[in-house]
C-alpha cells in the first residue's frame, strides 16, 4: 500500500510540474511569476518583472462575460495574427463587474467584454475604464457605444420572448411584457434575473418608465411564480423540450438551437415598439484604466471589430455592429427591429437602482 | 490495523492519562500557522459585516432573510434525517445481516461519493424532463414521461443520495465495534428486535451518527452547484446570485455573515451533544451472530439496497454516458478535458499533502494535550469547514486583494483556501488514529530514551500513517469535487474539472459536461478506494 | 544494576492533584537498590500516579523525587522520562505494533550494544528464537515477557511494572508472578511493582508499601505487614480477618477464646486471622459450626461462639465439618489495635 501511494504521489508531483508548463496560461503561484499577477506591477510604475513564460510578450488578460465557446475562436485567431497571448476569464458579466470593482487598481484585467451595456456602464461610471482611441469608436454607430467613449459595442442582440409553439397558441403570446404579470402566465414562464441582459433590460425600463412602474412590474413578475434560471440558455432548452412554456431571453439562443437540432417547436417573439421587452442592447468592451498594456488591449478590441470576427459573430446569430457586416439569417435587419428608445450610456445611471429593485422584488 | 492490547473486559479502572502539562511551544506555533488560514476569512467576513453596519444589508429585507432561512433549514433538516436513516440502514444491512454479497453491497453503497452532488444534479436533469433519458425510456414502453426534477424534492433527493455514504462510512466501523453482549442481554430480558435497536444499538452509534450528520448538514448548508442546477433557493444560491447580480460585494458578504452564524451554531450543537465520545480501539472478542433475514424482509432488503445503488450510482452514470455518447455521435466536440484533469489532480494532490501536514501538529495538540485552548483551536478549524465554500472563497478573494495582492488569482492562494476549508477532514482522521495508538506506546518510547521528536518520527508517525493516508485521500477527493471557491479564486485560465463541468453545463455543452463529469468520477474512484479499502475491510 | 547508591529511588513529600481530586498527598517512599518492592493499594489510592511520577511521565505539584541520588523532580528541576533511565512495563504492555520483537526489545539500546543486549534479555525471559515475530503473533504471556525484556534491555537502574499480572487468569497469575520476580532478581535490577492484589504483593516482593488515599500508610516486609499491620484498615486489606471489641489490662487482652499479649491499654479492637483458628470436633465445645466453604485444598468454616461472636477458621480439607456441628475453638494468635 505504501508503495502504491508513493508512486501516486510521484505522479501527482510530476503532473503538477508538467501541468503548469503545458498550460500556456500558467501560474505556479510564486510571487515572481508575472503572468497573471499584474497587481504588483500595476501599483509600481512601469517596472515589468522578467517574463518566465514561453510567450514572447506578457499575455493580455480578458475578463469576458461572453461564453467561452463564443469567444475562444476569436481569441485564438487574434493570437495567431498578432502574436499576443490572451488569458481569458469567463464568468457572468455581473460577477466580473463586481470582481473588477473589488479588485480596484490591482485588477489584472486589461480588457472587459460585457454581455450588456449596463454593467460595463457601471464600471465606466466608477472611472475604471480609459477612453478608447477614436479609430475604434468611429467603427460603430453612436447608438451602440458609450457617449463618453469608455466602451464600444461589439455585437448587438434583441430581447425576445421565446415560447413553445405546441404549448402556446399564437394569440396567447404576450403582446407586452406587462402581460407576463397576469394570471394566465402564472408559473408558465422563465426569467434569469442575475443575467446581464435581464438587468440591462430593467435599467432600460427604469429610464423609460420610472421607478414606480418598474417596481410594479418586477413585483408582479415575482408574484406570478416564474421559474428562475441562472442563464438564458437553460430557459431556451427548457422551452424547446416542452418543460417550460416561454421565457424572456436574447434572440440568438433559439437560432443556435435550431442550427444544431433542426426544426424545433419553438419561436422567438419580438415585443412591439416602445415596449421595454424589445430593447436592443450592445455587448460592450472597454480597456481597464489600470491596465499596463493599453495598446495591446486596444489591438484586441480592434480585432473584435474586424471583419473576420464580426462575421464569426454573425454566424452565431448575433448582430454585428460594423458597417455592412450583414444580418443574421432569417432575422429582421438591425434597423428594422422594434424600437425602444433609451440611451445605452444612460443605463449606467440606473444600474444600481435596477439591481436594488430586482433584489427587493424577491427575484434575486 | 490491530492494536496490540490485552483481551477486553480485563482492563482495570486506570484513570485516563493525566494532562501532560504545557505542550511544547513549537507545537503550538505549528498549529497556529495551520489554523490562521482557517481563521482569516471568518474574521474578515465578520469584520466587514460589522464595518458596513449591521443595517446595511444591501437591499435584502428581513422577510427575504426569513424566507431563505426557512428554505435552507428545511432542506438541511430533511437531508440530514434522510441520510442518517439511509446510511444507518445500509450500514446495518451490510454488516449485521446474512444478506448475500454484503461486502460488495457495502462497497457499492460507498461509491456514490465519487459523484459530486452537482454532477448528480446534472444527471438528474438529464434523466428527467421531456428530453431526459428516463422520459425517453418510459415513453418507449408507453408510459408517461417524467417532469423536470427541480425544486425542493429534487434538491432533497440529490443531496441525500450523494451524501448518505458519509454516514454509511462512519456507521460501519461503529457497528463493528459494538459489543454484542449488550444486545444479547437486552434480548434476554425480553426486548424485541426493534426495541433493542432503538434503546441499545442506536445510542451506541450516537457519536458516529452525530459526526456523520454534522458532516452532511454542513455540506448541505454549503452546497452551491446542486441547488443552483435544481433551482432551489437556499442561502448559498442567494449569496452567489447576489455576487453575480449586483455591483457590490456587500449583500453577498452580509448573507455570508448570517450563514457563518448558522453554521457555527450547528457545530456548537454537535459538540455539546457528542459529549465524551469513547473511541475504543478494541474489537469485540466475539463476532455477533448475524441477523437472519428470510422471505419478504430479505427481498425488501435487497430491493432497498438495489434502489439506492441504481439511483445514486447506476442511473446517473448511465445518463452521463448516454449524453456523452449521443453528443459525440451528433458530432459535438468534447473540447478541453485533459488539461483540466491534470490541473485537478495536481492541485488536489498538493492540497491533500499540505492539509495532512498541517493536521499533524493540531492532532497531537488536541489529543495528547487536550484543554480549553486546544478545543477553541479545534472549533476554529471546524468553523472554516462549516462555512459555505463560496463565502470562504469570497473572503479569501477580498483578503488577498486588500493585503497580499501578489497572492491574488494564484494557485498558492487556492491551495491555502482548500487547506482552510478541509483541514477538519484530515484532522479527524489523524485524531482517531492518534487515539487508537494510545499514549502508553509513546510513553514507552520516551521511557526507553527517545525524546519527543524521535518518538514522533519512529513510533507515532509510522503508526499514524494509515489514518493520515485516509485523511489525505478524503481531502483529495473533496478538493477534486470542489466548485464555488475554485470558481472565485482560480487564476485566469486555470480550469479544473469541476469548473469545466460547471461552465460546460451553463453553456449547455452537455457533451463536454458529461465527458468531464465521467472523467472526474473515474479519477475520484482512486482516493475513494484508498478510503474504503481501509475502513470497510478492516 | 546498582550504581553504588543504596537508595534507588527516594520520594519525599510528593503531592499531586488533578483538579479537585487529590491523587497523592505527602507521599514518601524509600526504595533500596536490588530490592523488589510492591506498591499495594486499592483503586484510587494513587499508586499508579506515584509510579508515573517516579518514571517522569508526570510532574509533582510539591515534593521531590531522587533516582540514584540524583534529583529528577522538585520545585526547580524536572528531568524528562527519556533521561531518567527508568524502565517501564505498562499494564497493556504497549508493544510497538509495527516493530518485531527484536526491534521492540532493542529500541532503547544504543546501536553498538543492541544485538548483544537483545540476545541477552530475550534469553533472560525465555524468548530466544522469537526475534522476528510481530507482537500480534504472540500470546499474552509472551507479549508481557517481551515488554519486560524491552524495559530491561537498556540496563536501567530501576524497572517499574504497572499491574503486570491483572490481565492474566488467576491460575496463571501465581506462576507467572513468581517467574517474573525470579527474572528480575537474576537481572539484579531494582523492581517496583504496582498492584491491588495483595496476594501477588506479598508473594513476590521483598518489601511492600501499602497506599491509601494518596499516601503510604505502612511499608514493611510481607510477613511483618501481615502479622503486624499498623491499623485495622491495613490489616483488613491484606487478608481475611475478623474483628471484635475487647479490653486490655496489664499487658494482655482477654477474649472469649483466650488471653493474648499486647502493649495497649484500655479499649481495643482485636483481630484474628482465620488461619490462626483451630477447630476440633467436640460434643461440649464452646462453638457451633454455622457455615462451611470447601475449596478443595482448604476450607473456610464459620463458627459461632456461645456469646454470639462469629469467627472464621481456615483449615485443611478435612475433617468434613457441617453446619450444626459442635466444635472447640482455639486461637494461636491475635493482634490488638487501638479502638477509635
Amino acid at each position: 500500500m505504501k508503495r502504491i501511494v508513493a508512486i501516486l504521489a510521484a505522479i501527482v508531483m510530476l503532473a503538477a510540474c508538467s501541468g503548469d508548463d503545458a498550460d500556456e496560461t500558467t501560474t505556479t503561484g510564486a510571487p515572481s511569476d508575472p503572468t497573471t499577477t499584474a497587481p504588483a506591477e500595476t501599483t509600481t510604475t512601469e517596472a515589468e518583472a522578467p517574463d518566465t513564460t514561453e510567450a514572447s510578450a506578457e499575455a493580455l488578460v480578458l475578463y469576458s462575460g461572453r461564453n467561452e465557446s463564443f469567444v475562444e475562436p476569436v481569441i485564438e485567431a487574434f493570437t495567431a495574427e498578432t502574436g499576443i497571448e490572451v488569458d481569458a476569464r469567463f464568468a457572468g458579466t455581473g460577477e466580473l463587474a463586481t470582481t473588477i470593482l473589488t479588485e480596484g487598481d490591482d485588477t489584472p484585467a486589461d480588457v472587459f467584454w460585457a454581455q450588456d451595456p449596463a454593467f460595463i456602464g457601471g464600471i465606466a461610471k466608477e472611472g475604471l475604464l480609459t477612453e478608447l482611441p477614436s479609430d475604434i469608436t468611429d467603427l460603430v454607430d453612436e447608438r451602440f457605444q458609450d457617449a463618453n467613449g469608455h466602451w464600444v459595442g461589439i455585437t448587438a442582440r434583441g430581447r425576445v420572448f421565446v415560447y413553445n409553439t405546441d404549448l402556446v397558441a399564437e394569440d396567447e403570446v404576450p403582446a407586452t411584457v406587462w402581460e407576463l404579470t397576469e394570471p394566465q402566465w402564472n408559473g408558465r414562464f422563465g426569467v434569469a434575473p442575475t443575467n446581464g441582459s435581464f438587468v440591462a433590460f430593467v435599467t432600460g425600463m427604469l429610464l423609460a418608465e420610472g421607478e414606480d412602474a418598474t417596481r410594479e412590474w418586477l413585483e408582479g413578475i415575482a408574484a406570478n411564480n416564474p421559474v428562475i434560471f441562472e442563464g438564458n440558455g437553460p430557459i431556451v432548452d427548457a422551452v424547446v423540450a416542452g418543460d417550460l412554456d416561454g421565457g424572456l431571453v436574447n434572440h440568438y439562443y433559439l437560432l443556435q438551437r435550431i442550427a444544431e437540432l433542426g426544426e424545433v417547436p419553438a419561436a422567438n417573439h419580438f415585443f412591439g415598439d416602445g415596449d421595454p421587452g424589445s430593447m436592443v442592447m450592445a455587448t460592450g468592451a472597454g480597456i481597464l484604466a489600470a491596465s499596463d498594456q493599453p495598446d495591446a488591449a486596444a489591438e484586441l478590441i480592434r480585432y473584435l471589430l474586424a471583419a473576420e470576427s464580426q462575421e464569426h459573430f454573425l454566424s452565431l446569430f448575433e448582430y454585428p455592429l460594423i458597417e455592412g457586416a450583414g444580418t443574421p439569417e432569417g432575422q429582421p435587419a438591425l434597423a428594422d427591429l422594434p424600437v425602444f428608445d433609451v440611451s445605452l450610456t444612460d443605463t449606467a445611471d440606473t444600474l444600481e437602482p435596477a439591481l436594488t429593485l430586482i433584489s427587493e422584488s424577491g427575484l434575486n | 490495523m490491530t492494536v496490540v492490547a490485552p483481551p477486553r473486559g480485563t482492563r482495570t479502572e486506570r484513570k485516563p492519562s493525566p494532562v501532560r502539562g504545557r505542550a511544547p511551544v513549537a507545537l503550538w506555533a505549528m498549529a497556529l500557522v495551520a489554523v490562521v488560514p482557517a481563521f482569516a476569512p471568518i474574521a474578515y467576513l465578520v469584520w466587514s459585516v460589522v464595518r458596513a453596519g449591521v443595517t446595511d444589508t444591501g437591499g435584502i429585507s428581513a422577510g427575504r432573510l426569513l424566507e431563505l432561512f426557512l428554505s435552507t433549514a428545511v432542506l438541511v433538516a430533511a437531508v440530514t434525517i434522510t441520510t442518517a436513516v439511509l446510511g444507518t440502514a445500509t450500514a446495518w444491512l451490510t454488516t449485521r445481516t446474512d444478506l448475500g454479497g454484503r461486502g460488495l453491497w457495502s462497497t457499492l453503497v460507498t461509491l456514490p461519493l465519487v459523484i459530486p452532488s452537482y454532477v448528480g444534479a446534472l444527471a438528474m436533469l438529464g434523466t428527467s424532463g421531456n428530453s431526459g433519458l428516463m422520459t425517453e425510456a418510459l415513453r418507449a414502453v408507453g408510459l408517461p414521461g417524467l417532469p423536470v426534477f427541480a425544486g425542493f424534492w429534487a434538491a432533497w433527493g440529490a443531496l441525500s443520495l450523494w451524501n448518505f455514504s458519509f454516514v454509511h462510512l462512519l456507521a460501519v466501523p461503529a457497528i463493528r465495534r459494538m459489543d454484542p453482549a449488550l444486545e444479547e442481554a437486552a434480548r434476554g430480558l425480553g426486548s424485541s428486535r426493534w426495541r433493542t435497536m432503538f434503546t441499545i444499538v442506536l445510542p451506541q452509534l450516537r457519536p458516529a451518527l452525530l459526526s456523520g450528520s454534522l458532516l452532511v448538514s454542513l455540506y448541505v448548508l454549503s452546497d452551491f452547484g446542486a441547488v443552483s442546477l435544481l433551482r432551489y433557493e437556499t442561502f448559498t444560491r442567494a449569496i452567489y446570485a447576489q455576487f453575480r447580480g449586483r455591483l457590490d460585494v456587500t449583500p453577498a458578504l452580509f448573507l455570508s455573515g448570517v450563514l457563518v452564524i448558522v453554521a457555527l451554531v450547528l457545530v456548537w450543537a454537535e459538540q455539546r451533544s457528542r459529549g465524551r465520545a469513547n473511541l475504543s480501539a478494541a474489537h469485540p472478542t466475539r463476532p455477533p451472530s448475524p441477523v437472519h433475514l428470510r422471505g419478504i424482509p430479505r427481498l425488501t432488503a435487497y430491493g432497498f439496497l438495489s434502489t439506492i445503488v441504481i439511483g445514486a450510482l447506476i442511473l446517473p452514470l448511465v445518463t452521463l454516458v448516454w449524453w456523452a455518447a449521443r453528443g459525440m455521435s451528433l458530432g459535438n466536440t468534447v473540447g478541453s478535458v485533459i488539461p483540466e484533469l491534470i490541473r485537478s489532480v495536481s492541485v488536489s494532490g498538493m492540497a491533500a499533502v499540505v492539509t495532512v501536514l498541517a493536521a499533524i501538529p493540531l492532532a497531537i495538540l488536541t489529543v495528547r494535550h487536550a484543554g480549553r485552548a486546544t478545543r477553541a483551536l479545534e472549533s476554529i478549524t471546524w468553523s472554516a469547514y462549516s462555512l459555505p465554500h463560496l463565502a470562504v472563497g469570497l473572503g479569501f478573494l477580498v483578503l488577498a486583494l486588500r493585503f497580499v495582492p501578489a497572492l491574488y488569482q494564484t494557485v498558492l492562494l487556492l491551495i491555502i483556501a482548500y487547506v482552510a476549508m478541509f483541514l477538519p477532514q484530515a484532522l479527524t482522521s489523524a485524531q482517531i488514529g492518534l487515539r487508537q495508538i494510545g499514549p502508553s506506546i509513546e510513553e514507552a518510547s520516551r521511557g526507553l530514551g527517545s525524546g519527543a521528536l524521535a518518538t514522533l518520527r519512529r513510533i507515532t508517525l509510522p503508526l499514524l500513517w494509515p489514518s493520515l493516508l485516509a485523511g489525505g485521500a478524503l481531502v483529495f477527493l473533496t478538493v477534486m469535487k470542489e466548485l464555488p471557491a475554485t470558481l472565485l479564486l482560480r487564476p485566469t485560465g486555470f480550469e479544473t474539472l469541476a469548473v469545466r463541468i460547471w461552465s460546460a453545463s451553463s453553456e449547455l455543452f452537455y457533451t463536454q459536461a458529461s465527458v468531464a463529469a465521467l472523467v472526474l468520477v473515474a479519477v475520484s474512484a482512486v482516493p475513494l478506494y484508498v478510503l474504503v479499502a481501509r475502513d470497510l475491510h478492516d | 544494576m546498582s550504581n553504588g547508591y543504596t537508595l534507588a529511588i527516594r520520594a519525599r513529600q510528593v503531592s499531586r492533584r488533578f483538579g479537585d481530586v487529590v491523587a497523592l498527598d505527602d507521599f514518601n517512599l524509600d526504595i533500596h537498590s536490588g530490592n523488589v518492592i510492591t506498591i499495594l493499594g486499592p483503586s484510587g489510592s494513587g499508586k499508579t500516579t506515584a509510579l508515573r511520577l517516579m518514571a517522569g511521565f508526570d510532574r509533582p505539584d510539591q515534593g521531590s523525587v531522587e533516582i540514584g541520588g540524583v534529583t529528577v523532580a522538585d520545585d526547580e528541576t524536572f528531568i524528562p522520562p527519556e533521561r531518567r533511565r527508568v524502565g517501564m512495563v505498562f499494564q497493556d504492555y504497549a508493544l510497538f505494533p509495527h516493530l518485531n520483537v527484536a526491534r521492540n526489545v532493542g529500541y532503547g539500546v544504543p546501536k553498538t550494544a543492541r544485538r548483544r543486549r537483545v540476545g541477552e534479555t530475550l534469553e533472560l525471559v525465555g524468548l530466544t528464537g522469537k526475534e522476528s515475530r510481530m507482537p500480534h503473533e504472540l500470546s499474552g504471556g509472551e507479549q508481557q515477557r517481551v515488554a519486560i525484556a524491552r524495559a530491561l534491555a537498556p540496563a536501567p537502574s530501576v524497572i517499574m511494572l504497572d499491574e503486570p499480572f491483572s490481565n492474566l487468569d488467576a491460575a496463571l497469575r501465581t506462576r507467572v508472578s513468581a517467574e517474573v520476580a525470579e527474572i528480575l532478581r537474576t537481572a539484579g535490577t531494582t523492581a517496583v511493582f504496582v498492584t491491588h492484589d495483595q496476594e501477588e504483593a506479598l508473594s513476590t516482593s521483598d518489601f511492600v508499601a501499602v497506599m491509601r488515599a494518596g499516601r503510604v500508610v505502612q511499608a514493611a516486609r510481607p510477613s511483618d505487614l501481615y502479622h503486624e499491620p499498623v491499623d485495622e484498615w491495613v490489616a483488613g486489606f491484606l487478608g481475611d480477618a475478623d474483628f471484635f471489641n475487647g479490653h486490655a489490662v496489664a499487658g494482655k487482652v482477654t477474649t472469649p477464646v483466650g488471653d493474648f499479649p499486647t502493649d495497649l491499654d484500655g479499649s481495643v479492637r482485636v483481630m484474628i486471622r482465620p488461619e490462626s483458628v483451630l477447630l476440633s470436633p467436640s460434643d461440649n465445645g464452646g462453638a457451633v459450626v454455622r457455615q462451611r466453604q470447601f475449596f478443595g485444598h482448604d476450607q473456610l468454616v464459620t463458627v459461632v461462639l456461645r456469646n454470639g461472636l462469629q469467627l472464621r477458621a481456615r483449615l485443611g480439607p478435612t475433617p468434613n465439618f457441617e453446619a450444626g456441628d459442635a466444635v472447640t475453638v482455639s486461637v494461636e494468635r491475635a493482634t490488638a489495635f487501638p479502638a477509635n
